[in-house]
């Protein structure tokens, strides 16, 4: 079982979709502090989980491995107390919609950052939970505002987002409660890409692996393209597609987009290989 | 051989408004974040910096010098094994400093 449900599920259920983790207290006293007057920030440690980028990146190229690990476990120890993603396939997603309010449309610092999207084309990342309602006391954090929309409203823009070809995560801050729903992809997703590039492991795999029927696939393409984790290709001698299930996070893109379902999402934990590879 | 990537922040005054090389890098090597938050508003866009921050994964193609409307982009070359010295001089002064 994956670590997290089993220390925030309900009996065996999966962790985000306990409405428990959903339920982060309104106020909560605070110590008095500078942070009025504008605190420091690093731009290199801008995005999501990227604290560490930096750092990573001088131990990759001295080729020192014991540092680099030390510099993941540490950051990870962290991380998983305070602020960390898992993807969800579509169907979840949608679930979560109907558990968590309020929500709201936000932008997406990882693409602001990484590519500076203008604020209106940029309105990919949903804040949840009653810390929306005083989204004002940081403003940077919502960079060009926020939209507060209905539940009905966010599953007709989960699922355009879906269709564009966007991951949907969770996003946790102030482990366990989930505050941020997030849509993702190589590389302009800052947890993504770490992951990716640096087998930082700040996002975790999400609970399904993509399997593809070779008997059903007819080697027509249309999942190519959809997949942002580089585990998805044509096997081109047989021509059918080909998925990475050791590199697999399950977000179930390449699914919708086959005609012939010839792929299918399984559970990870009764794959007795990648049940231990979150 | 590894990128050295200099931005001179005299000359890159607003780099989001701007965001010339970060819409251009073909492997997405920059990043633009605040040096400030503030409480209640907004970080100025003066407050946002650039850096190159993945420039391990730099090909060294030159079109951010080439779209940098001020000229504010250096990117020379350093062998690897220069860079990795230099690295583990840092993590060597770190754990001594660890261990005292």
């Amino acid at each position: 079982m994956c670590w997290v449900c089993e220390k925030y599920g309900n009996k065996g259920e999966k962790w985000y979709l306990n409405p428990e983790n959903y339920a982060r207290r309104l106020y909560k006293v605070r110590k008095e502090g500078k942070e009025a007057a504008g605190s420091d920030a690093d731009p290199q440690s801008a995005g999501m989980g990227a604290g560490v980028v930096a750092e990573l990146v001088k131990a990759r190229i001295s080729g020192n491995l014991e540092w680099e690990e030390e510099i993941k476990r540490e950051a990870l120890e962290h991380a998983y107390q305070t602020h960390f993603g898992q993807v969800v396939t579509l169907d979840e997603y949608l679930q979560i919609l109907d558990i968590a309010y309020p929500l709201a449309k936000m932008t997406c610092g990882c693409r602001r950052v990484q590519r500076g999207m203008p604020d209106d084309e940029n309105f990919t990342c949903m804040g949840i939970g009653p810390g929306m309602y005083k989204w004002e006391r940081w403003p940077e954090t919502y960079r060009g505002g926020v939209e507060f929309v209905t539940p009905e409203e966010a599953k007709e823009w989960a699922l355009m987002n879906h269709k564009e070809g966007r991951v949907q995560t969770v996003d946790v801050f102030g482990t366990p409660y989930i505050g941020g729903l997030c849509q993702c992809e190589y590389p302009g997703c800052v947890a993504v890409r770490n992951r990716i590039d640096y087998d930082f492991k700040f996002l975790l795999k999400g609970h399904t692996v993509a399997k593809v029927d070779r008997e059903k696939c007819t080697g027509c393409k249309s999942c190519l393209g959809r997949c942002q984790f580089k585990a998805l290709n044509l096997e081109v001698y047989t021509s059918k597609a080909y998925v990475d299930m050791d590199q697999c996070f399950g977000c179930g893109l390449c699914v919708t987009a086959c005609p012939t379902n010839a792929i299918e999402l399984f559970d990870r934990e009764n794959m007795p290989g990648l049940a231990e590879n979150w | 051989m590894i990128a050295e990537i200099g931005i001179d922040y005299n000359l890159c005054k607003d780099p989001l408004g701007c965001r010339k090389c970060l819409s251009v890098c073909p492997s997405v090597i920059f990043v633009c974040g605040p040096t400030k938050i503030w409480k209640g508003r907004e970080t100025d866009p003066s407050e946002y910096r650039i850096a190159g921050r993945y420039f391990d994964k730099c090909s060294g193609c030159g079109d951010c010098v080439k779209v940098c409307p001020t000229g504010a982009i250096k990117v020379e070359f350093l062998p690897r094994e220069q860079l990795a010295q230099q690295f583990r001089i840092e993590r060597a002064a770190q754990l001594k400093e660890r261990n005292s």
